[in-house]
């Protein structure tokens, strides 16, 4: 093996350029791997997280009813004119809520279950006005069930309590109706044609677009006089113990109730699906530039086997076995991937600090000023492994050629 | 005796190289090996090299037979006893003088240290003395040979095989490779060389003339200083 070596090195020493540009590729393919690894799963883990944090892990709803049971007449096919309407719906409250909610919390899977009624309504700013989603909440309850507060922009979330024309509004509902600061009235508007003068005493600021553009949080009775469901509630939100846990756990739910049980992960599915598509597609691209570099690998390796043949012969005629010679040129490989791995973290990490340092206004799904990173050293080990294995598979062939040259039949050739 | 060949036979395709040799090599022989191009003088001396195997026939060095399906063995036995000189010098350019010469010995097993150490050593008795950092490309070409020269002996190989050594040299340079295999023979070395100089030849001990792959002559010179 210190023969081995001894010529590995020397050839990686000596045929620096050839090094250079192998190293350099190797270098690129794993900053590559790292950076747009970290762009992406900093962005879908952060978009999870805070989907967890502030939405339900669990939520529970009544069932939704098909157009087509709710149809007031049907006509036959034969009938010129077909007549619909919807009868209204007789199922949108959850029944014998505080008593689920007693059952629930003695799961032991279950830390919190708090009640929420939903709506949807119309906030107004002066001339302004915006759509918004409206819940109606426990404050106390809350807290234990979400992690609102933590998206709050001044912790106010008792004043819901106080106050019971209060609300909190989402940073873009607020940005959208002009409202700068907290403690201006705005007019609520709702289904049922009431409408009630509010004061905004928080804005709820969770990055997420779609939340921040819509949400708004009232006290649970104030909303529930207004809409004149005195009582009632249509949403149960559960949090549990392992968010991850939460299909399962939602599964069982549902062999108990007979409401509709639905996972984080159900909810979301079609951004899990996107996060899922994304990443195939990253992936292809990264494997790409991996295969680009391992070609580059491929083909030095490959030029220094064709024009060091008559060397090879010679170490043979020296003694060197097929396997030397194959080691001799897997080691070039090798050393050449672990150089260039540890200079593609080198870059992958300033690249990084760099990225971080970016103050940049995104608006799409996410709502960020820079980008969101994560900074997981595992990236950097899967793509140093990812281009060590791509890179010994393209040394693999150039040095097994080599191994198979015969000594006899290129020294008479020269 | 150091090296016997049994009716070796090579074959490629339907063309023969070699017919029926035999041939016996005592230790401390220096044979030259003669005869036209295509006759199989170098088949004949990669096949002693043990870099080829013959198509029919056996080999036997001290009276053992060659088994050429042990290619360990056999790269082991070419590393420790025999050493091969070519026309070309065929130094690895990414060494330099010193590293070509450590190179066999380091795969044998000795030490960076001892490896150095034993090819100075080599290097000065060849006349290459404060050359040994220098890059190939830095030396004459009759100095090439004479680092080829001292690679091959860096095992102290019991048997040295050379191909037409001095082809690619001047006279002077001739003289001087045929000065060292000289002092190399007479310090035991056996030497087999093979070249179509006949007056190189005059200078070994012993004279084998082939011609369509037979040995036609083999005979012993008598040295008359």
């Amino acid at each position: 093996m210190k023969a081995v070596l001894f010529i590995s090195f020397a050839l990686l020493k000596k045929r620096k350029k050839q090094t250079m540009v192998t190293l350099l590729g190797v270098a690129i393919s794993v900053s590559a791997f790292v950076v747009m690894s970290s762009i992406m799963f900093g962005f879908q883990k952060y978009f999870i997280q805070q989907v967890i944090d502030i939405e339900a892990h669990i939520t529970i709803r009544p069932k939704e009813e098909l157009a087509e049971d709710r149809l007031i007449r049907k006509f036959d096919n034969r009938s010129l004119i077909k007549v619909y309407g919807n009868r209204p719906k007789e199922k949108d409250r959850i029944l014998g809520w505080k008593e689920i909610i007693r059952r629930l919390e003695q799961n032991p899977h279950i830390l919190a279950v708090a009640p929420h009624l939903e709506s949807k309504g119309v906030l107004k700013y002066g001339a302004k006005e915006k759509p918004v989603s409206i819940i109606g909440i426990e404050p106390s309850l809350e807290v234990r069930a979400s992690v609102i507060e933590r998206f709050l922009e001044n912790k106010n979330l008792k004043a819901l309590d106080t106050n019971r024309d209060s609300v909190i509004i989402g940073k873009v509902v607020a940005r959208d109706l002009g409202l700068q600061e907290i403690y201006r009235k705005v007019v609520l508007s709702l289904p049922n044609g009431e409408i009630k003068m509010v004061k905004v005493v928080d804005f709820l600021n969770s990055g997420i677009t779609n939340i921040d553009a819509t949400r708004v949080y009232m006290p649970l009775k104030t909303l529930q006089a207004l809409l004149g469901k005195v009582e009632e509630v249509n949403v149960l939100i559960v949090k549990i113990k392992d968010v991850n846990q939460a299909e399962a756990v939602a599964k069982a739910l549902k062999k108990e109730i007979r409401y509709e049980v639905e996972s984080w992960q159900r909810a979301y599915v079609n951004f899990l699906k996107l996060f899922k598509v994304q990443n195939l597609i990253t992936y292809i691209i990264v494997l790409v530039i991996i295969t680009v570099s391992a070609f580059g690998i491929f083909n030095i390796i490959m030029m220094t086997v064709m024009e060091k043949r008559k060397e090879i012969a010679i170490l043979m005629a020296m003694g060197f076995t097929s396997k030397d010679i194959t080691l001799i040129f897997l080691f070039t490989g090798l050393v050449t991937s672990i150089l260039g791995g540890i200079l593609g973290f080198l870059i992958a990490f300033g690249l990084l600090e760099y990225l971080s340092a970016i103050e940049l206004d995104i608006e799409g799904l996410l709502r960020s000023k820079g980008f969101i990173l994560d900074r997981s050293y595992t990236y950097y080990l899967l793509g140093f492994f990812l281009t060590l294995f791509f890179s010994l598979l393209a040394s693999f062939y150039p040095a097994y050629r080599a191994s198979k040259l015969d000594p006899v039949e290129i020294f008479k050739s020269l | 005796m150091l090296l016997r060949l049994e009716n070796i036979e090579k074959w490629v395709g339907k063309e023969y190289i070699l017919k029926k040799v035999s041939l016996k090599i005592e230790r401390g022989d220096f044979v030259a090996i003669v005869g036209p191009s295509g006759s199989g003088k170098s088949s004949l001396l990669y096949i002693m090299g043990l870099l080829d195997k013959p198509t029919s026939g056996n080999i036997y060095y001290h009276n053992k037979v060659i088994d050429f399906s042990n290619k360990d063995w056999i790269c082991k036995f070419r590393n420790e006893t025999i050493g091969f000189v070519f026309q070309f010098h065929y130094l690895i350019p990414e060494l330099n003088v010193l590293e070509n010469v450590m190179a066999p010995q380091i795969k044998r097993g000795f030490s960076i240290k001892e490896a150095e150490d034993r090819s100075i050593l080599l290097l000065e008795r060849l006349g290459l003395k404060g050359k040994e950092r220098r890059q190939i490309f830095e030396i004459s070409g009759g100095e090439m040979q004479r680092v080829a020269i001292a690679r091959a002996l860096a095992n102290d190989p019991e048997i040295l095989l050379c191909d037409e050594p001095t082809g690619n040299l001047d006279s002077k340079n001739t003289h001087m490779v045929m000065e060292i295999f000289r002092e190399i023979n007479q310090r035991g070395t056996t030497i087999i060389m093979v070249t179509h100089d006949l007056n190189l030849a005059k200078g070994t001990k012993r004279i084998i003339e082939m011609l369509d792959g037979e040995i036609k002559t083999s005979f012993y010179l008598e040295r008359v200083d």
